[in-house]
């Protein structure tokens, strides 16, 4: 079985469809496609033998195909409030650079998440953060607003969380307890943009760590494989399900590590999706769970494992 | 006590202080307010918590009148008042209009404006007051001071009087005597009484 690598694929609109045709012949998927003015990056799925391929394509288009570690992750930026403490410095800054490295990162800003004592979540807020692959704390400067204020801030939280802060890592470590995934220091609130080699390394030390901690359940979901790979289901979505092309969301369907995120109403879809057939005689419902989102009236695909269906499609 | 220089951070975290000392000098940057605060002083504890902000103001910035920014020729018909800086177009046409009334007040372009002649005399019209930048500038220090303070701490007091301010923020109620206690203290450090 060839594996499938994520990259990233710059280049310009002038025969960018040759690209994407050629990345679809190869087997590989287009998760995400950004056309702006006359770039267009994509991000996708390639056979790890077939980037050299790619690369001789889109080379004399003038694009290039750089590794992206983040591609089929949607991340949860999780920022305290949406008020000028915290915005747009340095959640959107976070934010942007994540998706630089292939993710797709949604801004969470809490209704009351600043204060050490006052901090809280709501279940809203809650379950919309369990809905991503991951989510990035990105809290402030004191070392004892941070430890006082987690807990509150993690509660019923399941998916991996990566904390930043102004104090130290090692510091961030001491105060967490129990340990969370992934930590990077040095990264507070600040009021200005990140742009000092120093604080775009501190940028670059964030990608790595989420990439090591979304790795840790690549590794997992290896040895438990999923019955479909998402992308490939965002594939069949889209080929059968009209509406969805219909959509002006940059992201119809969200492709995520062990799901999707359909941007049709549950109401009226839902029903429409589980006897939907994937493969010859195997229905959507048989692979996956198909939940109402708490974001907005979406639709969420969870997709159950291999050892749980006994179907690999 | 040794002389403060123009800011001044302390706190028991030696983390935040070094970071609150970057967003106080950006702040103050953003909103153009380095040449206006003389001293600033803060001190933010997050055990307490409390923070606390307290400074002396330069110089307030003199009105602005029509002579510092457009020339006042007396010709032989009429008034040309010849524009330099555009900032303060729009208030001075305001001014202008409420007082001739608009029939007589005449923008052939951008940078001239003219008037009937004997309206006013030159001196008149190149004193006439047309903004007031301190009027605002009240307004923009306490907002910096609640920019810079962690956004958790609600609770607060604040004060600006003849170029003198302060501004005191906890999470907790603040204690009735906390300008005695923690303010003053900092202001004899400045020399200069509250």
């Amino acid at each position: 079985m060839t594996t499938l690598v994520p990259v990233t694929y710059k280049g310009g609109v002038y025969r960018h469809d040759e690209v994407m045709d050629l990345i679809d012949d190869l087997g590989g998927y287009v998760v995400q496609k950004h056309v702006m003015a006359q770039d267009v990056v994509l991000q996708s799925f390639v056979p790890r033998d077939d980037i050299e391929l790619i690369r001789g394509v889109a080379k004399p288009l003038g694009g290039e195909v750089i590794e992206a570690p983040l591609v089929g992750t949607e991340i949860a930026v999780v920022s305290p409030s949406l008020e000028i403490h915290h915005l747009p410095h340095p959640a959107c800054d976070i934010a942007e650079y994540l998706r630089r490295a292939g993710a797709k990162t949604n801004m969470i800003g809490l209704a009351r998440g600043f204060g050490k004592r006052i901090a809280n979540l709501n279940d809203e807020e809650r379950d919309i953060i369990n809905e991503h692959d991951l989510a990035v704390y990105a809290l402030g400067n004191f070392e004892e607003c941070i430890g006082e204020k987690l807990p509150a801030l993690r509660r019923g939280i399941h998916v991996p969380i990566v904390l930043t802060g102004a104090p130290e890592r090692e510091t961030l470590i001491r105060i967490t307890d129990p340990p969370v995934e992934g930590y990077v220091g040095g990264v507070g609130r600040i009021m200005h943009r990140f742009k000092r080699p120093e604080e775009l390394a501190k940028l670059d030390e964030l990608v790595e760590e989420v990439s090591r901690t979304l790795d840790a359940r690549r590794d997992d979901l290896a040895r438990d494989p999923l019955s479909i790979f998402p992308p490939r289901l965002m594939t069949i979505l889209e080929e059968q399900i009209y509406e969805v092309t219909m959509l002006t969301h940059p992201t119809p369907v969200t492709v995520q590590m062990e799901g999707l995120r359909v941007k049709l109403p549950y109401d009226l879809y839902a029903d429409e999706l589980r006897p939907l057939e994937v493969a010859e005689g195997i229905a959507l419902g048989d692979i996956v769970d198909i939940l109402p989102s708490r974001m907005r009236n979406y639709i969420l695909i969870r997709i159950k494992p291999f050892s749980e269906t006994g179907i690999l499609v | 006590m040794p002389q403060l220089k123009q800011l001044v951070v302390e706190s028991p975290d030696a983390v935040g202080r070094e970071v609150y000392e970057r967003i106080a000098a950006d702040v103050l940057q953003d909103l153009d307010l380095v040449k206006v605060v003389e001293h600033l002083y803060i001190y933010a504890d997050p055990g307490v918590p409390i923070f606390i902000a307290a400074g002396v103001l330069r110089h307030m910035p003199r009105a602005i009148r029509v002579g510092d920014f457009a020339n006042v020729n007396i010709g032989e018909k009429m008034i040309v008042l010849d524009i330099a800086d555009e900032t303060y177009l729009a208030p001075l046409l305001q001014r202008l209009w409420a007082r001739y009334g608009k029939e007589s007040v005449d923008q052939p372009d951008r940078f001239t404006v003219v008037l009937p002649l004997g309206v006013a005399g030159e001196e008149e019209l190149e004193q006439m007051v047309i903004a007031d930048p301190s009027e605002t500038l009240y307004k923009d220090v306490i907002y910096a001071l609640q920019y810079i303070a962690p956004e958790g701490f609600k609770v607060r007091r604040q004060y600006i009087k003849g170029g003198k301010f302060y501004y005191v923020a906890s999470e907790d109620t603040l204690p009735g005597d906390i300008v005695e206690t923690a303010v003053e203290p900092i202001f004899e450090r400045m020399g200069v009484t509250l």
